[in-house]
């Protein structure tokens, strides 16, 4: 019997153990190969070894077990797995348990090489995973925040030609100017449509690949989101004589859950359908049909068009950048943003030419489990705003403004002064704050990207000093990022409405007129951007006639702008990347009021440059970026001389009802 | 020669078998290896005049796969609390552990080294802007396993801390 104990112990690789006090063990049978390798101990039966100086792990482990010894418990005691080095510097991996054995104190130890191992590679994995995705989410916020700059980069010059534009529409002007201003507003509408795509196509596809895997579980109803796109729509298909309608065979009586997310899938539709009218002649029609395929409900749109092109794969027709040769796209981004988003929701994207003419563009996404609502609440509102919600009369209100771009900050509060409110405004969030605090304020309009203080932290901070107060000042956050993540974290903040840039001064008093309502209406604000050249002659017409105001903000350009070039320089002489960024995209601002392209250009590389550390090339770029400056201080320095020719009114207008928009326009 | 005790501790893959490795061995490799379950290594070193031998106790990363056994603490003299400059979740993880510890050992001491100084580009902290660092009054060391900068300072720093 002894014999057979033995011999388990040694193929098993156990050492058994009495422990005789001090830190003193004797052993019960014969020593395995691992701890003669480790300990070069005799196999003797009578010398307690002193294991606890050899082994500080077992010296703690110790501990464990007299307290165990003492008053054995059910669960024993079991030490983790040490590491302990052999001369050799092999690595043995050991576990440790006490055991009450006829009264005798005793510990067993055997080295687990197969199951640690298995344990260690489970770990790595699991753990290269973590890591792995840990990265992933740091790139991905590093490329969110570089697409955010971009797009507040890209907006911010829109919103100064919103509001000269609104300016301009106020005052008396010709026939043939207003059909300039329409080709301006038309080709402006074009561009931020698609700076928006660009921004909400990336995210959603750097969302994607950090999400992959995941899907959202909200229910949306498809013939819902499709009928609403189409009311939408609607009008533009009258506009080219299209005829669009549901078809025949689709039950508008049943529900048709998908895992979706509303404003998402209103999209898809929006593009698709706008892909159909592009290439649908006048007098033939388009038609939306879903079906029912069990797990999946699939959504289609059949158009009158040419078909495919011959040359493109259907697959290829949802690529990135893809456009189409004839009638072409804008950016070629509507099409991948819908293939991304679909195939993100478990769903499938497809395309064919139907037999006969025409072409069929169809989705696929998975039966939601319950319907739920068809839209989300700010969704229910959203259109409810869009699509002609009565209006307030513009009733005088007490604003206060913060926008760090002196020009948006210096037009913006002109626009508002002349539709009567009384307007307070602020070069940043910390001093729009420290007004907020002083003053009493019907409404606060923060600028979201502002030195020191963000708007956010502007909007938290006043909702903090608002709490057990009952006054509560309505807040709006003008932000050229608008997308769906954005406008959680705006309300969070505590906005009550998001104003996308650039803005329209209507979309800006149609929400001034929630002011004061009971519940206010949480919108995120469509744009129409203003566009058109300006030229030196433009320059009173793009600030409202107002020739006086002109010659103030060129004053003040004056006067900045060679403190801003000296400070640039400076900052690149002491090598701050952060602070010629930031100055360069202040003058970027301060220059794109005068419609001159190429210093703000050379700002907008400059601060690309900077941000992007490469300094040196920031430094080689500054020279021509003084010089272009310099050729426009005394550009104005001789404007300041001219007289241009007054417009016919230059008399701030009455506050008056903004227009009701008949649609929802995008 | 007087033995003393020290515990690494650290969220997973901040660098403590890595500083251990560079301070004991001088050497340093790339390669992430996880550790699962305590390593034990020693150290002799002089400080101040006195010999001492460091017996290094390399405890795996705390996260949600293991959690500290924190008997492992009994006996130390002191410990190093280990972040990674590039992932700010593991600074968090550090003013946890640091809490725990001085629950569980005392006030022992211990030097705060944050480590991947040589990833400085990458860092999501910067210890100086760290509000939960404000205040604290820690011994604060950046360092890096891969150069070797700041390891043999980290762990000089805590031996005269030890020794008072």
């Amino acid at each position: 019997m002894p014999d057979l104990l033995e011999k388990f112990l040694a193929e098993t690789g156990f050492a058994l153990l009495e422990y005789r006090g001090n830190g003193a063990f004797l052993p019960i049978a014969g020593l395995p190969r691992w701890f003669q390798e480790l300990w070069k101990e005799e196999n003797s039966a009578t010398i307690p070894l002193a294991l606890c100086e050899k082994s500080a792990f077992l010296e703690n482990f110790l501990y464990e077990a007299e307290e165990f010894w003492k008053a054995p418990g059910p669960l024993g005691c079991q030490s983790e797995t040490w590491i302990e080095k052999s001369a050799d510097g092999r690595e043995i991996p050991l576990q440790a348990r006490a055991l009450l054995l006829n009264g005798k104190r005793v510990i067993t130890i055997f080295s687990p090489s197969a199951a640690f191992r298995e344990q260690v590679q489970t770990l790595q994995t699991a753990r290269n995973a973590l890591l792995d995705h840990e990265r992933l989410a740091r790139e991905i916020q590093k490329k969110e925040i570089l697409l955010h700059c971009i797009v507040h980069d890209l907006s911010q010059p829109l919103s100064v030609m919103h509001v000269a534009m609104e300016c301009l529409a106020n005052e008396s002007i010709s026939e043939r100017s207003k059909q300039f201003l329409t080709l301006g507003k038309l080709a402006s509408d074009q561009q931020e449509t698609m700076i928006r795509d660009i921004l909400h196509t990336f995210s959603a596809d750097l969302r994607a690949s950090l999400d992959a895997g995941t899907q959202e579980t909200s229910s949306t109803d498809l013939l819902e989101c499709a009928q609403r796109t189409m009311t939408a729509l609607g009008p533009t298909f009258d506009a080219k004589g299209v005829k669009l309608g549901l078809a025949a065979a689709a039950d508008a009586s049943a529900k048709w859950p998908v895992r979706a997310e509303a404003s998402r899938l209103q999209r898809i539709f929006a593009n698709l359908l706008e892909n159909a009218l592009r290439y649908t002649p006048s007098g033939a029609r388009v038609t939306v049909g879903v079906e029912d395929e069990d797990a999946f409900l699939k959504a289609y749109i059949d158009d009158d068009g040419p078909g495919l092109p011959k040359d493109l794969r259907p697959e290829q027709i949802f690529g990135l950048f893809m456009k189409g040769k004839q009638s072409g796209g804008k950016a070629g981004l509507g099409l991948y943003f819908c293939r991304i988003t679909v195939e993100r929701w478990g769903g499938s994207i497809g395309c064919a030419t139907r037999p006969g003419r025409g072409s069929r563009f169809w989705f696929r996404l998975p039966r939601a489990v319950s319907d739920g609502s068809a839209a989300n609440a700010t969704e229910g509102r959203h259109s409810e705003v869009a699509e002609g919600r009565p209006r307030q009369p513009v009733r005088p209100l007490r604003i206060l403004f913060a926008d760090d771009q002196k020009d948006i900050r210096t037009l913006t509060t002109y626009q508002l002064k002349r539709s009567g409110h009384k307007v307070t405004a602020a070069n940043n969030g910390k001093e729009a704050l420290q007004l907020f605090r002083k003053g009493k304020f019907d409404a606060v309009l923060l600028d979201q990207e502002m030195p020191g203080m963000t708007g956010d932290e502007v909007a938290r901070a006043i909702r903090k000093s608002e709490a057990g107060k009952k006054a509560r000042a309505f807040l709006v956050s003008s932000t050229g990022n608008t997308g769906p993540d954005d406008i959680r974290r705006l309300k969070e903040a505590g906005f009550d409405t998001v104003l996308g840039k650039p803005f329209r001064l209507e979309d800006l008093q149609t929400l001034l007129s929630s002011v004061g309502q009971a519940a206010p209406v949480f919108v995120e604000a469509q744009n129409a951007p203003l566009g058109g050249n300006i030229n030196f002659a433009d320059l009173v017409a793009r600030v409202g006639g107002d020739e006086k105001l002109l010659k103030r903000m060129i004053a003040l350009f004056q006067r900045d702008t060679p403190k801003r070039i000296a400070a640039i320089g400076a900052a690149l002489r002491r090598k701050d990347a952060a602070g010629v960024a930031s100055l360069a995209h202040a003058l970027k601002g301060s220059v794109s009021i005068f419609g001159v392209e190429t210093p703000r250009l050379h700002a907008q590389e400059l601060q690309d440059f900077a941000r992007a550390g490469d300094l040196a090339a920031a430094e080689g770029l500054f020279a021509a970026l003084k010089e272009e400056i310099a050729n426009l201080l005394e550009n104005l320095r001789g404007y300041a001389h001219q007289t241009p020719a007054r417009p016919a009114s230059n008399r701030p207008s009455r506050p008056r009802p903004p227009r009701k928009r008949g649609r929802h326009r995008r | 020669m007087l033995q003393k005790k020290i515990c690494m501790l650290g969220s997973f893959a901040v660098g403590k078998t890595s500083l251990v490795r560079r301070f004991v061995e001088g050497f340093y490799s790339d390669v992430y290896h996880t550790t699962v379950g305590v390593k034990i290594d020693k150290k002799d070193v002089q400080v101040n005049g006195t010999s001492v031998s460091m017996v290094l106790w390399d405890i795996y990363g705390e996260d949600d796969f293991q959690k500290i056994r924190w008997t492992y603490l009994r006996g130390a003299s002191g410990y190093l609390l280990v972040a990674d400059g590039t992932r700010k979740a593991t600074f968090q993880k550090a003013f946890e552990l640091e809490q725990r510890a001085r629950e569980e050992a005392g006030a022992i001491p211990f030097v705060f080294v944050i480590n991947k100084c040589d990833l400085l580009q990458d860092w999501e902290v910067d210890p100086e802007q760290e509000p939960q660092l404000a205040g604290k009054n820690w011994s604060v060391l950046r360092s890096s396993a891969k150069t070797g900068e700041g390891v043999e300072e980290a762990f000089s720093l805590l031996a005269k801390k030890m020794l008072g």
